[in-house]
């Protein structure tokens, strides 16, 4: 059985209604939209999984995107992205802004930033803040729901 | 006050959110404004609960511009600046009824690094709340917290404590 993750999370908050059913909108729009490719947002996704070291995180499928090539996604999980000529410059800005991100937001600098806008602009910078704040909600809560279904069983 | 990475979009539309820098993406402003109203309107909790965990979430992630607001229905649901002061380090010792210590220990659970519930957080929380007002309350929290590091991230936040108490109707936004 797979457990609560941040792929398959609204099944689990249904029950909340349609603040619920809301929030499941932005996150299947964050996975369409034309800022910042979804291979890109999944690189995050994997980043915030090794940061939360979320085992049922890692392992989850994410059918929004296509299949990573073993090499990215292992060098991504590892935490060697940023040295490896595996990614592209914007991707790397991506996934500096989104370790920035993790830690704390105001720790996130002006040059990280700005080489995000270097490489997908104003709205490109922005959207990848909302998904990181979507995907690393998602995370978080799943977390939660999975401890709160052990305590009680 | 640090400079914003992001400017809003060139058409200005009056309205405070669409017209900041979340308004450069449409294919989400909508819906994250009808999230917020969703999230106030649509709650199983009562929203001087909601207003316990948006100020625990804001003071957790120092959002200036968060921690100056309250909104108007919580006030109307009997919050109070006592009430929002126990919000700390001490709540648990601090004379908020328990159903309010328990949301807070919700919030925290998210918030935590790492996130998560252990025994007893599972036994406050589950003591005092259903399975269904749980996952509101988790909704409310997820759209609290990237909302927050949203303004935080994109810069132009004030100093803190520079900004009084300020009143926001639900109303105000989510449309």
């Amino acid at each position: 059985m797979i457990a609560i993750n941040s792929i398959n999370l609204d099944s689990a908050l249904t029950r909340a209604g349609p603040a619920a059913e809301s929030f499941a909108r932005i996150w299947k729009t964050i996975w369409s939209q034309r800022y910042i490719k979804p291979e890109e947002l999944e690189l995050c996704r994997l980043t915030f999984a090794r940061l939360h070291a979320d085992e049922d995180e890692i392992a989850a499928p994410n059918a929004n995107v296509p299949v990573l090539s073993a090499t990215r996604r292992q060098a991504v999980l590892a935490g060697k992205a940023l040295e490896s000529a595996e990614f592209t410059a914007g991707e790397k800005a991506i996934l500096l802004l989104a370790e920035y991100y993790w830690l704390d937001p105001q720790s996130i600098t002006d040059e990280a930033a700005d080489d995000v806008k270097k490489h997908y602009g104003e709205p490109g910078l922005v959207l990848l803040i909302e998904s990181l704040g979507i995907i690393d909600g998602r995370i978080r809560t799943a977390r939660v729901l999975r401890d709160l279904k052990t305590a009680k069983s | 006050m640090s400079a914003p990475r992001a400017s809003g979009p060139a058409e200005k539309t009056g309205n405070v959110v669409r017209d900041s820098a979340m308004g450069l993406i449409p294919e989400t402003v909508s819906e994250i404004l009808k999230l917020n109203g969703h999230v106030w309107r649509d709650s199983l909790v009562p929203p001087s609960i909601l207003e316990t965990i948006r100020l625990r979430n804001a003071r957790t992630v120092n959002c200036v511009f968060c921690k100056s607001v309250r909104y108007d229905v919580a006030i109307e649901d009997g919050l109070t600046e006592e009430r929002v002061s126990l919000i700390n380090d001490s709540y648990r010792e601090s004379a908020l009824p328990p159903r309010e210590k328990a949301a807070i220990t919700l919030a925290d659970c998210y918030l935590g690094f790492p996130a998560g519930a252990d025994q007893k957080a599972a036994a406050d929380i589950a003591s005092q709340y259903s399975e269904d007002e749980i996952a509101s309350m988790l909704v409310a929290v997820m759209t609290y917290n990237f909302t927050s590091r949203m303004a935080v991230s994109l810069g132009g936040m004030p100093e803190d404590g520079t900004l009084p108490i300020m009143q926001m109707s639900v109303s105000a936004s989510s449309t």
